[in-house]
């Protein structure tokens, strides 16, 4: 199976070309069935894979052929199948079949519905080469290719000027992360020789601090424009102008995700270089914490979600920067399923509601939607990280690690995150469910979703409230730390002290589980008993609070700062462009014309002047020849 | 002996020159159709003269004079067709005036 | 001794003859006096093909030259009318130019003329029939009957280009 690893990617692949040339005119319909049937072909594939990684095939390349190789530059287009790859493999694909079957029935009505699974697929086949390459120059072209699959995805109704700049805004922030892996990745070349993983982590110890600093905080910047931590992050609230399936499917599950797997793959350099992973840890808590802010005072549905992405996407990177990457790894996991879920819920209540995403507008939809309800309640259990719920055992494993190795401040930030977290998801599900509904017109005509669309929901259910127990019991002796270790064995750093004991395991998993609940009484009792009262909350901190709400002005900042600087930067270029690159070619054409006109005069149409034309060529002759004869030009 | 070959080459130099002359100069194309014949003149003589000179026993040169002689007439022939044709047309037979194919 | 003084005499008179007819060609307003003075160039040429010893050729040269041309030239001239003009716009407008780039070549040929000094070897004595019909009629008959062919297509070729449209 492992080597047949090409055929993974190559079935999305397929599904894109025949949605692509076909979808429009013959398929239509059917570009769901193939894109849904492909990807679950590639899962049914990354499974095979895992087991035989399981059995102990432990790092394998398999080559396709030579890419490159030009001098000493050499670069394979190869696929390293170890257990973190095997692992994102099986994420990726068996997440994306759920969401492509949910987008049947999501993306029923849509004018577009063909080329909506023409660019799904196109991205589940660059996340899958960008999680297979062997080496940072494929895994790049896996990189650009989620990027821009989701400008397209974000703009996909681009007739709307909303999602035309939220698409553009992301593919320019993501650019700006780019620029960072390129550097990256230049360096690695310049220092190691080689990009391929497995020979430059080998050559680790050749590296000076200084090449190992800069190679990481580089890379480091294009994990932060993919996976939408700080300063990139406001990408992806505005992102949720695409379709819910593919906020559920890239700015949850996967594409967020590769940013965090860059991490993890090069944790050999990041151990190596000193201050890098307290970079990673810091911004990745600073992040969790800030975006959750964020979260608090939300209306829209989705993003609300969104910022909890950001959030959660932080906890990650906290995990690999207190030397925990199995743990960050695991909390992609089980992310994957319970955020995914919750987007997913979240279409499905606007789906119901004819495509209102405000929840102000909404209320007491519990007894309309029962599945919906109760799916999206499991998922917000384990966003809040209740046990023995997924998310429970993800993210109490990266608290503890901080806590254990010494990062207090870290684990404090944490902390408090996980209390704001459990407020907010509460918030949301009060506010969307319970109550009284605000909107009598919208809530008449609220229905439960079709099957082809609960199903996906009920089976992700199923895993986020399963599968922490099942891989990730008991903690740090699971069955995904044996698994994985292997891969990331240098990024696990060795607990400061000896091994801990039973109690602090204890006495730290409650004060997580602790966090959670106190984060949802909070938030019952503001909603539910209006204890204290939301608006009144509001009301008195109203600095704060419209703060909050507009986001701490960060668009504005930019926009101000940075954007309005590009402007004048982009009016000098495109001066340039329309004088100079333009003034040339209109010039040689000019000049084209200016030749000829100028010839043509020569075209008398007096026959006496052709004559004349022809002795005064005889005359030239015989000077020449006459030159010739005396010697005067060499011959 | 009696006038050198060099003597009647020279004056087919002359010839053909002031016949070039008179075609480049000339105005009405009549006219430059009897320069044409001068020319065809002068070659004729230097033809001549270089064949009754080369002491060969045939008459190379001569051959070859008859020959424009055939030419010379149809050329004049066709040519006097032509610029009678050009006169219906615009009753002019000015060269400078025949500009139809400026450009 | 005397043939040759005879000869030379003879050969000055015909040149001036020659250069004399054609300047006035050139330079001559009057289009049918200019027409008549080719025919004497014609003339005299004949004249300088006898002195060369190729009678034929004079016939020739008399029958053909004197006799056709000048007489389609005269008929050319007599079918194109044109207004009297002044003197000057007798001649194209580029004539400056042309003189520039006539007489620099003029001046050149003339003088690799004169580089043939000497007599050149003469032919047998007599006149140059038998060897021209014998070249004519069979070293050179296939290029005859083409020239024949070539008359032929010109005389047909004048005939439709003068002729009417609605004929």
């Amino acid at each position: 199976m492992i080597a047949n690893v090409w055929l993974i990617p190559a079935f999305p692949l397929a599904a894109f070309l025949i949605n692509g040339l076909f979808g429009r005119r013959w398929l239509r319909h059917a570009t769901g069935w193939i894109a849904s049937a492909a990807v679950a072909a590639s899962a049914v594939l990354a499974v095979g894979v895992f087991l035989e990684v399981l059995g102990g095939k432990e790092r394998t390349t398999v080559t396709l052929y030579e890419w490159i190789g030009v001098g000493d530059f050499h670069v394979n287009v190869a696929a390293l199948v170890d257990p973190l790859s095997s692992a994102m493999l099986l994420v990726v694909t068996v997440v994306s079949t759920l969401i492509f079957i949910y987008s049947n029935g999501y993306m029923e009505h849509d004018h577009g519905f063909h080329r909506f699974f023409t660019w799904l697929s196109l991205f589940v086949f660059a996340m899958l080469i960008l999680v297979m390459a062997d080496n940072y120059l494929l895994t790049f072209v896996g990189w650009e290719g989620v990027g821009l699959c989701s400008y397209l995805l974000i703009g996909f109704w681009f007739d709307k000027p909303a999602p035309q700049k939220a698409a553009n805004k992301a593919f320019w922030m993501n650019r700006v992360g780019d620029w960072g892996y390129t550097i990256g990745m230049i360096t690695i070349f310049l220092v190691f020789g080689s990009l391929t993983y497995t020979e430059v982590f080998e050559k680790v110890g050749i590296a000076t601090q200084a090449n190992l600093l800069l190679i990481c905080i580089a890379l480091f910047v294009g994990a932060t424009g993919k996976s939408a931590q700080l300063p990139l992050y406001s990408w992806l609230p505005d992102a949720m102008e695409g379709p819910t399936p593919v906020s559920a499917l890239i700015h949850a599950a996967t594409m967020v995700t590769a940013g965090v797997y860059l991490v993890a793959r090069s944790t050999p350099l990041f151990v190596a270089a000193g201050p890098a992973l307290q970079v990673v840890g810091v911004v990745g808590a600073v992040t969790a914490i800030f975006a959750a802010t964020i979260a608090l005072v939300q209306f829209d549905i989705k993003r609300v979600m969104a910022y909890s992405t950001v959030s959660q996407l932080g906890y990650m990177f906290l995990a690999l920067g207190v030397g925990a990457p199995v743990a960050a790894i695991f909390h992609l996991a089980t992310h994957a399923f319970f955020k995914a879920l919750l987007f997913l819920g979240s279409g499905s209540v606007i789906h119901g509601m004819q495509g209102e995403q405000d929840m102000r507008k909404m209320g007491g939809l519990r007894p309309k939607m029962p599945v919906t309800y109760w799916t999206m309640l499991v998922a917000g259990g384990a966003l809040a990280a209740l046990p023995p719920l997924a998310g429970f055992w993800s993210k109490d494993e990266i608290v503890g690690a901080a806590y254990q190795n010494g990062h207090v401040i870290l684990y404090a930030i944490g902390i408090i995150t996980a209390i704001l977290t459990a407020f907010y998801v509460t918030r949301a599900m009060w506010l969307t469910f319970h109550g009284e509904p605000r909107d009598h017109h919208l809530y008449d005509h609220a229905h439960e979703s079709p099957t082809v669309m609960t199903l996906p929901l009920i089976v992700l259910a199923v895993g986020s409230a399963t599968l922490g127990l099942v891989i990730g019991f008991p903690p740090d002796a699971g069955f995904i730390h044996t698994f994985l270790r292997p891969s990331v064995e240098a990024g696990v750093l060795d607990r400061v002290g000896e091994e801990p004991r039973l109690v602090t395991i204890l006495a730290l998993a409650a004060v997580s589980v602790g966090a959670g609940i106190v984060g949802i009484l909070i938030g019952l009792s503001m909603y539910v008993r209006h204890r204290p009262d939301p608006s009144a909350v509001a009301r008195a901190f109203d600095g704060y609070y419209r703060v909050l709400v507009n986001k701490y002005y960060v668009d504005e900042l930019y926009d101000r700062r940075i954007v309005d600087l590009m402007r004048g930067a982009f009016g000098v270029l495109w001066a340039f462009d329309v004088h100079v690159v333009d003034g040339i070619a209109n010039g040689l054409g000019r000049l084209s014309t200016l030749g000829g006109s100028g010839v043509r005069r020569l075209q008398t149409g007096i026959v006496g002047n052709y004559a004349l034309t022809i002795v005064a060529g005889l005359l030239a002759v015989l000077v020449v020849y006459g030159g010739y004869a005396a010697g005067v030009f060499k011959p | 002996m009696s006038v050198p070959v060099g003597a009647f080459v020279a004056v087919s130099a002359v010839l053909f020159f002031i016949g070039v002359a008179g075609v480049l100069v000339r105005r009405n194309a009549v006219v430059i159709l009897m320069c044409v014949e001068l020319m065809l003149n002068a070659t004729n003589l230097a033809l001549v003269a270089f064949s009754r000179r080369a002491g060969l026993p045939d008459e190379r040169g001569s051959v070859f004079v008859v020959f424009i002689f055939v030419i010379a007439a149809a050329e004049v022939a066709v040519g006097l067709a032509i610029v009678l044709s050009a006169y219906r047309n615009r009753p002019t037979v000015d060269v400078d005036e025949i500009h139809a194919m400026k450009g | 001794m005397s043939f040759d003084i005879i000869q030379t005499a003879l050969f000055a008179l015909l040149t001036i003859g020659v250069i004399g007819g054609a300047a006035g060609v050139v330079l001559i307003n009057r289009i049918t006096a200019a027409a008549l003075l080719m025919a004497f160039t014609f003339l005299c040429m004949a004249g300088m093909f006898v002195l060369l010893g190729a009678e034929t050729i004079a016939a020739f040269q008399v029958l053909i030259y004197v006799g056709a041309i000048t007489v389609l030239i005269l008929y050319g001239v007599m079918f194109t009318p044109q207004r009297e003009r002044p003197y000057a716009l007798f001649f194209q407008k580029q004539t400056p130019l042309a003189a520039l780039v006539v007489v620099p070549i003029a001046i050149a040929v003339a003088l690799l003329a004169f580089t043939f000094r000497d007599g050149g070897k003469a032919a047998a004595g007599g006149g140059d029939l038998p060897a021209l019909a014998t070249s004519v009629f069979r070293d050179f008959a296939f290029p005859f009957e083409v020239a024949s062919v070539l008359l032929l297509a010109a005389m047909v070729g004048a005939i439709v280009l003068v002729r009417r449209d609605d004929e």
